[in-house]
């Protein structure tokens, strides 16, 4: 873009996707704003009169809204403990060379290519159910009483079927950092005298931070959202041991019709998310500068 | 303290053999260079010397003990990497440190063996720097650095000089060369340009796929290569090999004779010639000549001011007492 014409032509190419995708977000953002003011509910057609922060009072005082945070915060921190070191695991058993190596790279991905709902399905039916599930089974086989996991342990069921989404995603990203780590400097530090795990903590370790860091983001903006899973296994059941925000957020607007009372937890969402990217960044995005 | 003695080692990987059995001597305190063409083998033995790799048969004593199954880190042994294999996530204090680290040094000792090293290798200002922040150089003299603290039993070089520019590398030459005279410890030099074997080396080992060609000191190497390949690859510019009736009358296969070694006269001498390109070095002039019924052109070295242009007859004479004999095996008659 060397000349003045040659920026304003480039301007005026770019300017129609940058209005619609400002437009894409900004329309539902002032909207989603302006009902969290209104009394809004479906089921009471008629006026939606303006009832300032009377939504987000209830909002906030549901029971169910303290569970709700911190159970968002936990699904995202467990997956990301999970996926992160078992990541970091795979990657370095995927990077030795062996027989079959091919296929097994891809048989690692497949998990993130099965849709949540069905992977949700598949965990909920064929594995966890405490009657024909295989962990029954298992546990049957081995003379123990099968446990029910949806029941009794619901969030940390769906963190475990997240985790299994996301390890392929956390896997291929740290595998391809470990691709990249210059041999000779391995070598250098066999010869300082570093053993494996020296050099693993002093070498690869720092040489993953990057990745680690753009897989912990990207990760955290898909699992503040989990819903599917969620709304196929346990329904944020029992009671609310599995409800999420994004979870309590639609059985609000949608179960309840509550319009008003969605649109200001979702704004709610909105901050939570950015307090989210305020800390993560401060804690880990100096390892994104060069 | 640091003699190294390789005993019939073999390399192979797979069925390719990339070492032949070989027995060479490294005394203590020696500089030795190998030296050769790419793929020669040169870098590989050089890892069998570090423990990098395995070896496929033969012993490795060095200093005495039996070497061969020591992982790399108990050889006693510093390595300077081609790629300076600097660790980018910490400064140079931290990366010269490191093998102490490992070692378990107390803090004192690293710091006072920092300091040193960082004095002798004009470091001191750089230490709180990452390697990334530094030239091609001060990289070099990091690695360097880090080789030294440890006080190793021999340096191994990997082609350091490779990476940098040749302003440079005449420089660093020097300070390695300077280097070894100061800590008197055994080094193994591994390259390709045979002006840096010629002159840092106490001995030179010419290798060529996988076997040794000769070993000796640079004058030995230079007044008697023992085959054709060493005469072809040891020199700058390289040896004039000729064959056929010149090299008959002389009672051998093959003649080499350098370029120095051939007196170049606008009207006399016995053999006549066309100056092809002429390479003014300023000191010396390169001439190429081309000479009836030979395809090669035959490189003469004359005094830079002698002008003579392309196109112009010229007249050479070989040094009868230079001429290199070659017998039909390649190998030098005596």
């Amino acid at each position: 873009m060397a000349t003045k014409a040659s920026r304003t032509a480039a301007r005026a190419m770019m300017s129609p996707s940058v209005i619609l995708l400002l437009g894409w977000m900004l329309i539902p953002l002032a909207l989603t704003l302006y009902f969290s003011f209104l009394r809004y509910n479906l089921l009471m057609p008629g006026g939606n009169p303006f009832v300032g922060l009377e939504n987000y009072e209830y909002f906030f005082t549901d029971p169910a809204f303290q569970t709700a945070v911190v159970n968002t915060l936990l699904l995202v921190g467990g997956v990301l403990v999970v996926t992160v070191v078992g990541g970091i695991l795979l990657a370095l058993l995927l990077d030795q060379a062996m027989w079959g190596q091919g296929i097994v790279r891809i048989l690692v991905i497949a998990p993130f290519f099965v849709m949540p709902t069905v992977s949700a399905l598949v965990w909920k039916n064929m594995f966890m159910n405490p009657v024909n599930g295989l962990f029954a089974y298992l546990a049957q086989s081995v003379g123990l009483e099968p446990f029910d996991f949806l029941a009794h342990a619901p969030l940390a069921s769906i963190i475990g079927i997240v985790s299994w989404q996301w390890l392929p995603f956390a896997t291929l990203i740290l595998l391809t950092a470990l691709q990249s780590l210059d041999s000779e400097q391995l070598e250098a530090a066999e010869m300082d005298g570093a053993g494996p795990f020296a050099r693993f903590r002093f070498m690869v370790l720092p040489h993953m931070a990057r990745a680690i860091t753009v897989v912990i983001l990207i990760e955290t903006i898909f699992l503040l959202s989990i819903f599917a899973e969620i709304l196929v296994t346990t329904n944020g059941g029992p009671g609310n041991a599995s409800t999420n925000l994004t979870y309590l957020i639609y059985a609000q607007s949608l179960l309840q019709f509550d319009v008003g009372l969605g649109s200001a937890g979702g704004v709610f969402a909105i901050i939570l998310a950015n307090i989210v990217a305020i800390f993560l960044m401060r804690m880990i995005g100096r390892n994104l500068d060069a | 303290m640091g003699a190294i003695t390789l005993e019939k080692v073999t390399k192979s990987f797979g069925d390719v053999d990339v070492i032949h059995p070989l027995d060479l001597r490294i005394e203590d305190g020696e500089f030795v260079v190998f030296v050769g063409p790419s793929g020669c083998g040169k870098s590989t033995l050089l890892r069998l010397i570090a423990g990098l790799e395995d070896t496929s048969s033969g012993r490795i004593v060095i200093d005495g003990a039996d070497a061969t199954d020591v992982p790399p880190a108990k050889r006693g042994l510093a390595m300077v990497f081609q790629s300076y294999a600097l660790y980018p996530h910490m400064t140079v204090r931290k990366n010269i440190a490191f093998p102490m680290r490992m070692a378990g040094l107390d803090k004192a000792e690293q710091n006072r063996r920092i300091e040193a090293a960082a004095a002798a290798l004009n470091l001191t200002d750089y230490l709180d720097r990452r390697p990334g922040q530094l030239s091609g150089g001060q990289r070099q003299r990091v690695a360097i650095g880090r080789a030294i603290v440890r006080e190793p039993a021999a340096f191994l070089f990997d082609e350091p000089l490779s990476n940098l520019d040749a302003a440079l590398r005449v420089g660093m030459r020097l300070e390695i060369s300077e280097l070894h005279t100061r800590l008197k410890t055994t080094m193994v030099y591994v390259t390709h340009d045979q002006v840096e074997a010629m002159t840092m080396a106490d001995k030179i080992v010419v290798l060529s796929a996988g076997r040794i060609e000769q070993v000796g000191s640079p004058l030995d190497l230079y007044r008697e290569p023992r085959n054709l390949f060493v005469a072809g690859f040891i020199g700058s510019p390289k040896m004039n090999l000729l064959t056929g009736a010149a090299a008959a009358e002389r009672g051998a296969t093959t003649i080499g004779i350098r370029p120095e070694h051939i007196a170049a006269s606008p009207d006399t001498g016995p053999w006549r010639g066309i100056v092809g390109v002429s390479e003014h070095l300023g000191s010396d002039t390169f001439f190429h000549v081309r000479i009836e019924g030979r395809d090669e052109p035959i490189t003469v070295r004359a005094d830079g001011e002698v002008s003579l242009h392309h196109g112009d007859t010229i007249y050479l004479t070989p040094d009868e007492n230079r001429i290199h004999r070659f017998g039909p095996d390649g190998l030098r008659l005596a």
